[in-house]
């Protein structure tokens, strides 16, 4: 009963912001979507791997960051559009994944989390300057002329592009909990989640199955990888910002809530563009993540003490 | 069934277990022993959850020492955890389900097994859709081998079932040991060994690492060793 109240409340005033702002600042409601769309789809395969595998991956936006740099060399070689190269992005950086989970971060699932974090650290460093050394500092983008197109609705006209971010962030979430509800795979995955020595007595090959997972959330990086090279320029370091707001965000909906991560990217996407839509507050829109995720822990640790 | 000839194992450099021989045929067989004796270990080594430092483990013949938990699972033994080892976030029937989804011989069973685990635990057939963690102790025991019998287990390993459990569901629990017995074979650690001498054909009894005794139930009971230090007359 608790729960529905709270969840009744967050509602309406999520309504009720939501009221205010296409009334007042429409473009920031918009623009705030798209941007939590691409947050969340990003941030949906962090959250896949933190909640089974428990390896906080500070490489995630760099696997995202060369997924994009492939898509861009297979598209120039082959003279293909981005979106045809979704899919076939997807699968190699699977494999890719894959490969850097066999080799690295396999070895060290039963080192203390601190060697985790400067293992996957190092993946991230190591990735951002092998491309920069390949492919120097330079931006690349592919220009697209579907990407500007736009809507007019009275004298309000926005871009409608970015709307496909949250299209595929709700595929990817609703898609991974079907996964992990619904299917004998998924279920073993979400079993080897909470207890891997269980899983392993009941015969669950508890390593293959981490590094199946890895894989799958390294396919959807590099699906997301191909599609955000629709919109932006890449360049080295274009990743590391991705790492820092998927961790943010998955701290925020808490680990293991796929769905939660959706309303989390809502909050931060709206706040960034409502601080960048007013001159004296635009240059803080950076920096919203780390009052989000301030706030939030204190509330929890707060809540946590009263309980 | 399972055979251990002269293991040897530990953890670091501490020997826990101390030249052992073991043996379960198609039999109920008692492992007793005080605190720290290394029944646990064994059950470790026997899963494949501590690497044996030196003897051989074999099940039906073939060496499993050093092989992977979940091979070992595949190949028939089912361990029942003194921790139960759940999966505290999914429903009862879930944890049922994946007792039997990964293992070769058992996956196109599922329903006749569950059908078989509730006759044998009516109260897990009522709280299929709760959570297991969300249950009280002796109901997540019976989940626990509710979910090793799903493996259709020709070894059925159990560790210290009674711990922690209140009298009625400890002697629910040996119940259900006394009628599996006559199609599974039952290898059952305990410090209840009174309970437990009435559900056994065959006991050994570990203490540092080293079994120190080996007889039928019949047998222990009347042991003066066993009535001394293990039922305290």
């Amino acid at each position: 009963m608790v729960m529905k109240r709270r969840t009744a409340i967050i509602a309406a005033l999520s309504i009720a912001a939501a009221v205010v702002l296409i009334l007042w600042k429409p473009t920031v409601l918009i623009y705030g979507l798209q941007a939590a769309g691409l947050y969340a789809a990003v941030a949906i395969p962090m959250g896949l791997v933190l909640g089974i595998v428990h390896i906080v991956n500070l490489a995630h936006g760099e696997f995202m960051m060369v997924a994009a740099y492939a898509a861009y060399f297979g598209c120039k070689a082959l003279g293909m559009d981005p979106l045809l190269a979704i899919i076939p992005t997807a699968i190699v950086t699977a494999v890719f994944g894959w490969v850097i989970f066999q080799l690295t971060i396999r070895r060290a699932l039963k080192a203390p989390e601190l060697n985790q974090l400067i293992l996957t650290f190092g993946l991230a460093i190591a990735f951002t300057q092998t491309i920069n050394l390949i492919f120097t500092s330079q931006t690349y983008k592919i220009p697209l002329d579907y990407v500007s197109a736009s809507m007019d609705i009275g004298d309000l006209t926005f871009g409608v592009w970015s709307f496909v971010f949250v299209a595929v962030a709700i595929i990817f979430a609703y898609g991974v909990k079907f996964f992990l509800t619904k299917t004998m795979t998924g279920k073993a995955a979400v079993a080897v989640g909470q207890n891997p020595r269980g899983a392993a007595i009941v015969g669950i090959d508890v390593y293959r199955t981490y590094g199946l997972v890895f894989a799958l959330a390294l396919a959807l990086v590099g699906a997301m990888g191909a599609l955000f090279l629709t919109k932006s320029a890449i360049f080295p370091s274009v990743g590391s910002p991705f790492t820092m707001k998927s961790f943010c965000l998955i701290a925020m909906a808490g680990i293991g809530n796929i769905p939660g991560i959706l309303g989390a990217s809502v909050l931060l996407g709206v706040s960034e563009n409502f601080l960048r839509a007013f001159r004296p507050t635009r240059d803080w829109a950076e920096i919203v993540f780390f009052v989000l995720i301030i706030a939030v822990i204190l509330a929890r640790s707060l809540k946590g003490r009263k309980s | 069934m399972l055979k251990i000839q002269n293991l040897d194992c530990g953890y670091g450099r501490m020997k826990v277990i101390d030249a052992v021989n073991f043996e379960v045929g198609a039999e109920s067989v008692g492992l007793f022993g005080p605190n720290g004796a290394g029944k646990s270990t064994l059950i470790a080594a026997v899963m494949g959850m501590v690497r044996p430092w030196k003897g051989s483990i074999e099940l039906d013949g073939k060496r499993i020492e050093g092989a992977e938990t979940h091979v070992i699972a595949r190949m028939g033994v089912a361990l029942v955890p003194q921790e139960r080892e759940l999966f505290p976030g999914m429903s009862v029937q879930d944890n049922l389900i994946l007792g039997a989804a990964y293992i070769p011989h058992a996956k196109d069973h599922t329903s006749d097994q569950m059908e078989q685990v509730f006759s044998l635990f009516p109260i897990l057939k009522e709280r299929r859709t709760q959570y297991a963690g969300t249950m009280s102790g002796g109901q997540q025991r019976m989940l626990a081998i509710g979910r090793a019998l799903m493996s259709k287990p020709r070894l059925l390993i159990l560790d210290e079932p009674s711990l922690g459990l209140q009298p009625s569901i400890v002697a629910e629990v040996f119940e259900v040991l006394k009628a599996l017995k006559s199609t599974v074979s039952i290898l059952v650690t305990e410090q209840n060994v009174r309970e437990s001498l009435r559900a056994i054909d065959r006991g050994y009894v570990l203490e540092n690492g080293r079994i120190v005794l080996e007889d039928s139930a019949e047998g222990l009971k009347t042991n003066p060793h066993v009535i001394k230090s293990y039922l305290g007359l």
